[in-house]
């Protein structure tokens, strides 16, 4: 479980990659053509990109006539979210404790 | 996607205050690692211990009295030993902003999560509780302590 949001992290860490995701949030699905227009990438760089999101689970393709649909999974970005929030609440813990210290 | 954590709170205590308890090994240790051991200037890599929880190396990046205070480490305050790079670590920064009125406003943020390998958060992620309960603890001392 840990690998797969260490996976996610990974993916989202490119601002490509990044710009398709939030296309996706935006609309989903698209087709492979419409995230990956104006990138300024290849159609073969976007693809590759594309790969490394569904490897991550951050997307799944299906084939719908001759286009590929490109999918949002946000179960994905709901637990990747969750590490993230874990260690939110360790800084909240902290920053009371440094804030007793000091205003004592 | 969410590459930072952010937090903003308002202390009342001089910034001078303020940033001796974020930046001192002597102040430190009231709230945050149990033990420090090494200097805290920029350059230096001090070892934060965290009880029976663990202890790791914390790279200190940036030191600015009274107003900013910065560190590089593995997040979570997990056990780490070997070489720091940018690429296997989060950068904490204190940023501090005197209100003028007796009080600060203090801005904490932990960056760099998209860019941290997959084997360390794996371990971020399993010695988290550990270091979430070390806090609690720490915690109702604090307030054991204010309570009395």
């Amino acid at each position: 479980m840990a690998m797969q949001e260490a996976q996610i992290y990974k993916a989202l860490g490119d601002p490509v990659r990044l710009q398709m995701v939030q296309r996706l949030v935006e609309q989903s699905p698209l087709t492979l053509g419409e995230i990956s227009r104006d990138l300024g990438v290849s159609r073969q760089g976007a693809r590759k990109q594309i790969q490394v999101l569904v490897s991550a689970n951050v997307v799944h393709l299906q084939p719908k006539g001759r286009q590929t649909e490109v999918t949002l999974d946000s179960a994905s970005l709901r637990r990747a979210r969750e590490f993230i929030s874990r260690l939110e609440q360790q800084w909240d813990q902290r920053l009371l404790a440094l804030k007793a210290l000091v205003e004592d | 996607m969410q590459d930072e954590i952010r937090r903003e709170l308002t202390i009342n205590a001089s910034q001078e205050r303020l940033y001796a308890a974020v930046s001192s090994a002597e102040e430190l240790v009231k709230w945050f690692p149990e033990t420090i051991e090494g200097s805290m200037e920029p350059g230096e890599e001090p070892v934060f211990g965290f009880g029976e929880h663990g202890s790791g190396k914390v790279l200190i990046v940036d030191a600015r009295p009274h107003e900013y205070f910065a560190y590089r480490w593995i997040p979570g305050g997990n056990p780490f030993k070997g070489e720091f790079n940018e690429a296997n670590t989060t950068l904490v920064e204190f940023h501090i902003k005197d209100n003028g009125d007796g009080s600060c406003q203090l801005t904490l943020t932990e960056s760099g999560f998209s860019s941290l390998p997959e084997d360390f958060i794996e371990k971020a992620y399993k010695d988290n509780s550990g270091g979430w309960e070390f806090m609690l603890e720490r915690l109702q001392t604090y307030i054991g302590k204010a309570a009395a």
